[in-house]
């Protein structure tokens, strides 16, 4: 399969567990694989109709969801988190980050789940 | 009918929109965000000599050509001596070159070009005219025409008292799917006027007020329900209103505008309500509302009291109708909204 297929068929499948669970029909707008120059990748799914609580309340399933993308996208996912449109419970996306040196120390220095106001951390698995 | 259609503010979109159709009476785009800005996105900013090529092309087909700088909000900038200054060479500049109308928001703006230049002046639906009073005082400044609120587009009663307190045209947006009563209204246009005007521009990655109309949306679609489109079939009931329409959508590609310049003009649609929508057009991809389907609403909303609590009309019909598009593998399938979350 191609990962354009994967992709096309990935979003359709979390759209439609987040919608069996939280009982709304949650919009997944956009689902991109990204590199970026400082040597970041991975992939962004952004979302309308999620809020902070739907995370926190369901973190857990959610989690196992995205992990579900990860494989079948073979992507890593020891860091995921969603960014949110700070002082509001709106999530703009749900992302899977495979961080670059320089980028993991922004992270890894905080112990928080949001080291900015608009990051909210469900995963980060630090280096030995 | 009078029907303006929103145009990206190209030439190039403006030959194709006006190859497409005979039953345009009007475009509309912004003009240049250095003087004046608009209280909309748009996706160009056509200088001097492209809106004199445009307008001389509009013309030659037989339509009217008008520029909307509707801005809410300018921070006092046009208040200042240079900022009149500005604004004055500008209106100049577009009085010069013939366009036909010119529409804005702030009542400043509408005094000024009534006493000054010859073009039509063209009170927005950003100003917000939902009363017989305002209709009267934007008369009596000098307004040519003024674009009902479209808050209040199915408010008979308060179209009739407008219609019969100005003897000025009156125009109606008809695909605004913008919440009813909005509580975003003011502070988005706001927010949309300094990032489309002349600056300082605010570097904002995400517009909230847009997710959270999305979001609201999703959480409760019978808002897209009550928002205050006019359906193509129902125009004949504001005929004794006006009837002059305005299509919005200044962001959209031609082909679209075409479709909903077609669905107006012929006063019917058999499809998809989202399809005809200026905005939120990223719910068109989630929400398929048969516009067949709402043929006996309009004369509900007519006795409507608006206490939805008490009512639920829309609540019962939005459940009825709506349907929401899901993907299984590769294929988008259509389900009922009620399905959602029934596997939970």
């Amino acid at each position: 399969m191609t990962l354009i297929k994967q992709l096309v068929i990935s979003r359709g499948d979390l759209e439609n567990k987040l919608r069996n669970l939280l009982g709304k029909p949650i919009f997944l707008i956009e689902m991109d694989g990204f590199a970026l120059p400082c040597g970041c990748s991975g992939m962004t799914i952004n979302t309308r109709g999620l809020q902070v609580d739907d995370l926190e309340i369901f973190e857990e399933h959610i989690l196992k969801y995205l992990d579900d993308i990860a494989q079948s996208l073979e992507i890593d996912s020891s860091f995921i988190f969603a960014r949110l449109i700070p002082g509001t419970s709106e999530i703009a996306s749900l992302n899977l980050r495979i961080l670059c040196n320089n980028c993991y120390m922004d992270f890894a220095r905080g112990t928080g789940k949001q080291p900015r106001p608009d990051i909210y951390i469900l995963r980060f698995n630090r280096k030995q | 009918m009078k029907l303006y259609a929103p145009h990206l503010g190209h030439l190039e979109g403006l030959e194709e929109l006006l190859a497409g159709s005979d039953d345009i009476y009007g475009v509309y785009m912004a003009g240049s965000p250095e003087y004046v800005g608009t209280g909309r996105t748009n996706l160009s900013a056509p200088g001097l000599d492209d809106i004199a090529q445009q307008t001389e092309y509009a013309h030659e087909k037989g339509v009217k050509l008008e520029i909307v700088l509707n801005s809410s909000c300018m921070g006092g900038q046009h208040l200042t001596p240079e900022g009149y200054r500005s604004i004055d060479w500008y209106f100049n500049k577009l009085n010069d070159i013939g366009i036909d109308s010119i529409t804005v928001a702030d009542p400043y703006l509408v005094e000024m070009l009534a006493r000054d230049y010859d073009m039509e002046v063209v009170v927005s639906v950003l100003s917000f005219v939902d009363s017989p009073q305002k209709a009267e005082f934007y008369e009596n400044l000098g307004a040519d025409t003024i674009v009902i609120d479209s808050a209040v587009n199915r408010h008979f009663d308060k179209l009739e008292a407008i219609k019969e307190s100005v003897s000025c045209d009156l125009k109606l947006l008809v695909n605004e799917g913008c919440l009813y009563q909005c509580p975003f209204r003011y502070a988005h246009f706001n927010f949309f006027s300094h990032a489309n005007g002349p600056g300082p521009k605010p570097n904002v990655t995400d517009d909230y007020y847009y997710y959270k109309c999305l979001s609201l949306r999703i959480q409760d679609p019978e808002l897209i329900i009550k928002s205050p489109w006019i359906r193509p079939e129902d125009l004949k009931d504001y005929k004794h209103i006006t009837d002059i329409f305005k299509i919005g959508g200044r962001t959209h590609f031609v082909n679209w505008t075409l479709n909903v310049v077609e669905a107006y003009a012929n006063e019917s649609y058999d499809g998809n309500l989202m399809d005809l929508l200026d905005c939120p057009k990223d719910l068109k991809d989630l929400f398929y509302i048969p516009n067949k389907e709402l043929g006996s609403a309009l004369s509900q909303w007519k006795q409507c009291e608006k206490v939805c609590k008490r009512c639920g009309y829309c609540k019962r019909l939005t459940q009825k109708i709506t349907q929401i598009y899901t993907n299984e593998g590769t294929e988008q399938i259509l389900k009922p909204l009620s399905s959602i979350g029934e596997q939970q």
